[in-house]
């Protein structure tokens, strides 16, 4: 089933490159972008997305906190936070809030991971 | 070039120019957390774009000036002058970087490893993993005395006994130490650094030993907020909670609406010349017509100005380059200076702010080589032992004034004289009739210089002419004012849009020309006899001066010129300082075009920089008086 995907992260760069690899390994999906946390909280409200990916290091609020904050307006939402900096710390956090995390740069094989996790292997195309 | 490779370019650039504002700041105020966030997080982006380019050099060189600031986040050390340095180094390459890659469309090949190497060996022999680090000075020693003397002397035993504990590693010592420190500033006002040095103390030892001695130190010998000046507010963060929510738009689509708005302006102009046809006949339409021309006109011209004001830059764009630019050019002459700015936040359009860096630092560099005295004479005078350079800008109507003043010795007219006439920059007469400011401003005329020597700095050749080149090149223009012992200011008078130009129109061999209205001087008639012969070239006295005339229909090819056989009209125009005059067939209204720089088969044409469309369809040939008095 086509999935509503929200990527989140003020690098419209990181955000390009995020759809692009989507794009590739589930054609069908619908993407909403957002590129601050109030934009983002405002998504999960209105469009309901099943699936959320957070940049870490963000201005005001980090990936971390809003991904506490997607959780509780969502409960069910598959959570995914990305960062560059692989610290121990941040990958406890993410996990503590049920969200996987996501190295960066993003791979097709870490996505795709992270993706089968979601909807089940063999979904794409 | 592909989207990603161009959004990359775009992204680092804004990065980068945040990276550079914030590490400035943090040169000043090393403990300033919330700017150390912004600019880690800057850089964190930087480097992350980079590997989604997968440009691994820039990657590696901006995760070794991560790592320095994510240390200094974590609360391990104050970053040092050094650090700071080295970041804004790496950052200048990242800069080299996009711009190698945005001439090429490509990412730059190898050389691009041996340049990260480099710079990650800067970092690396700066952070010694674990061992104490010990800070270079600070540049300017001046600047640490902002804290009262018995403050400082405090500060100083406290180093004292760190530095004798550091070895005993006894903590006690070590955290009475901090706190002590902490309270003289606190005493001082300086309450975040109180702070900071009190959150030491509460570290291990490990942490304390090594962190305590660089701050301390810092303290003591580092840049202190209040006499290193570069600006009293702080130039804007992306950090800053209060930012003005902003849309990213490409630049070229805000071209397209300023030329759309163009176009749009020549259709009016088109209107308000049937409008003005159509009050010659008496009927309802001819007034309905004038009346929705009415309301019209004064649309477009707030559309004008607002689509003009997408195109703005505030100055501070142009002005952050120069707190580093300066510090290397006083370094360089042993002259100590501060830079201060003043009205940093003033917005121009951009195509002006950016192209203001070069004459803005020509200027500076001036200023430095020959306006600060050498700091012994500077004592002599009285004058404070490191002088002060101030830029400046503020809107003036439909202008921007933008100033930099220096506190030094002032310029030496009779010197300027002597030069003048030594070089045949005037003569004698000339000289003899100008007020002393008249003959400071001969300056900025062709092949003057009174540079003494050929530094490193200025005096290459290039003097303050091609600083007053390249502002009237983009519609500015220069002045000069000095004081003998106080100082001089070196002002660009530059308009806010480069879009609207003022003309008189003028009719020449049935062809409009557009003379700019502030070159213009004056209309006269003078009998065609008067104007003489002077080789190939036709001349005319006016006032006891003798000008170049130009024939506008001759130099079109118009042939043939059997003109009003006993009468010239003589436009006379002026343009730093030199006179022409225009000879027409009749002069026209005052027009305020949009100037369309020259292209196709007119481009290069010497003497006219641009052309218009006029309201009947006509196109007007705008002319360039300063190429035409080439």
């Amino acid at each position: 089933m086509n999935q509503k995907v929200l990527i989140v992260d003020d690098s419209k760069l990181a955000r390009m490159a995020f759809i692009k690899a989507l794009d590739s390994l589930r054609p069908g999906w619908t993407r909403f972008e957002a590129a601050d946390a109030a934009t983002a909280l405002e998504i999960v409200q209105r469009d309901a997305p099943d699936v959320a990916v957070l940049d870490f290091n963000m201005p005001h609020k980090d990936g971390l906190a809003l991904a506490a904050e997607v959780r509780q307006l969502n409960p069910q939402i598959h959570l995914a936070v990305i960062s560059a900096n692989q610290q121990v710390e941040v990958v406890r956090r993410a996990r503590a809030t049920g969200a996987a995390f996501l190295p960066k740069p993003l791979t097709m094989k870490a996505l795709g991971d992270f993706l089968d996790d979601v909807s089940g292997p063999g979904e794409s195309a | 070039m592909n989207e990603f490779l161009q959004q990359f370019l775009i992204e680092s650039r804004e990065l980068a120019d945040a990276a550079t504002a914030g590490l400035l700041d943090l040169e000043r105020q090393p403990q300033d957390a919330a700017q150390l966030d912004a600019v880690f997080r800057a850089l964190h982006t930087l480097k992350g774009g980079a590997g989604i380019v997968e440009f691994a050099a820039m990657e590696r060189a901006v995760h070794a000036a991560e790592n320095v600031l994510a240390a200094a986040r974590a609360g391990q050390q104050l970053l040092t002058a050094a650090q700071v340095r080295d970041c804004l180094g790496c950052v200048d390459q990242v800069l080299q970087w996009l711009d190698t890659i945005e001439r090429s469309g490509e990412l730059p090949s190898g050389a691009c490893d041996a340049e990260a190497d480099r710079i990650i060996a800067r970092f690396t022999g700066t952070v010694p993993a674990g061992a104490m680090h010990v800070p270079e000075p600070a540049p300017l020693p001046a600047a640490a005395g902002a804290l009262p003397a018995p403050a400082r002397e405090l500060l100083a035993a406290q180093l004292a006994l760190v530095r004798e504990d550091t070895a005993a590693g006894s903590y006690g010592h070590l955290a009475s130490a901090a706190l002590t420190a902490a309270g003289v500033l606190r005493h001082g006002g300086r309450e975040a650094e109180a702070r900071q040095l009190a959150g030491l103390a509460a570290q291990g030892v490990e942490g304390l030993s090594a962190a305590l001695l660089p701050a301390l130190e810092h303290l003591l010998t580092g840049a202190a907020p209040a006499t290193t000046v570069a600006g009293d507010s702080p130039l804007a963060t992306p950090g800053n909670a209060a930012a003005a929510q902003t849309l990213r738009v490409d630049a070229t689509r805000i071209d397209m609406l300023v030329r759309l708005t163009g176009e749009l302006i020549v259709a009016r102009n088109a209107l308000t010349h049937l409008a003005r046809q159509a009050t010659t006949q008496a009927s309802p339409l001819a007034a309905a017509l004038k009346a929705q021309q009415a309301t019209f006109e004064p649309l477009i011209d707030q559309l004008q100005r607002a689509v003009l004001g997408l195109r703005v830059l505030p100055l501070r764009v142009v002005f952050q380059r120069f707190p580093r630019l300066l510090r290397e050019i006083a370094d360089g002459r042993g002259k100590p200076v501060s830079l201060l700015f003043e009205g940093e936040d003033t917005e121009a359009d951009k195509a002006i702010v950016e192209m203001l860096f070069e004459p803005l630092l020509h200027v500076v560099r001036n200023a430095v080589d020959h306006g600060v005295e050498p700091a012994a004479l500077r004592q002599q005078r009285g004058k404070p032992p490191v002088a002060t350079i101030r830029m400046r800008a503020r809107r003036q109507g439909d202008q921007v004034l933008v100033e930099v003043s220096d506190d030094g010795g002032g310029m030496d007219v009779q010197r300027i004289r002597a030069v003048a006439a030594a070089r045949g920059v005037a003569t004698a007469e000339e000289l003899a009739a100008m007020s002393d400011a008249e003959a400071t401003g001969l300056v900025f005329m062709p092949g003057f210089s009174t540079a003494a020597a050929v530094t490193a700095l200025s005096g290459r050749g290039v003097g303050m002419d091609a600083v007053r080149t390249a502002v009237e090149r983009i519609g500015g223009r220069v002045s000069i004012q000095s004081q003998p012992q106080l100082g001089t200011t070196i002002g660009f008078l530059l308009p806010f849009s480069v879009m609207l130009t003022t003309v008189m129109s003028v009719e020449a061999g049935g062809q409009m020309f557009g003379v700019p209205l502030d070159t213009v001087v004056e209309t006269i008639r003078v009998p065609r006899a008067s104007i003489a012969a002077v080789g190939a070239a036709r001349a005319l006295v006016v006032r006891d001066q003798t000008i170049p005339v130009f024939d506008l229909a001759q130099m079109l090819g118009a042939t043939g010129k059997p003109r009003h056989a006993d009468e010239a009209t003589i436009v006379i125009a002026a343009c730093a300082g030199q006179h022409c005059g225009l000879d027409v067939d009749a002069l026209g209204e005052r027009l305020d075009i949009i100037l369309k720089p020259l292209d196709g088969l007119l481009a290069g044409t010497p003497g006219i920089t641009g052309t218009s469309v006029l309201g009947d369809g006509r196109v007007l040939l705008v002319l360039d008086i300063a190429g035409l008095l080439q």
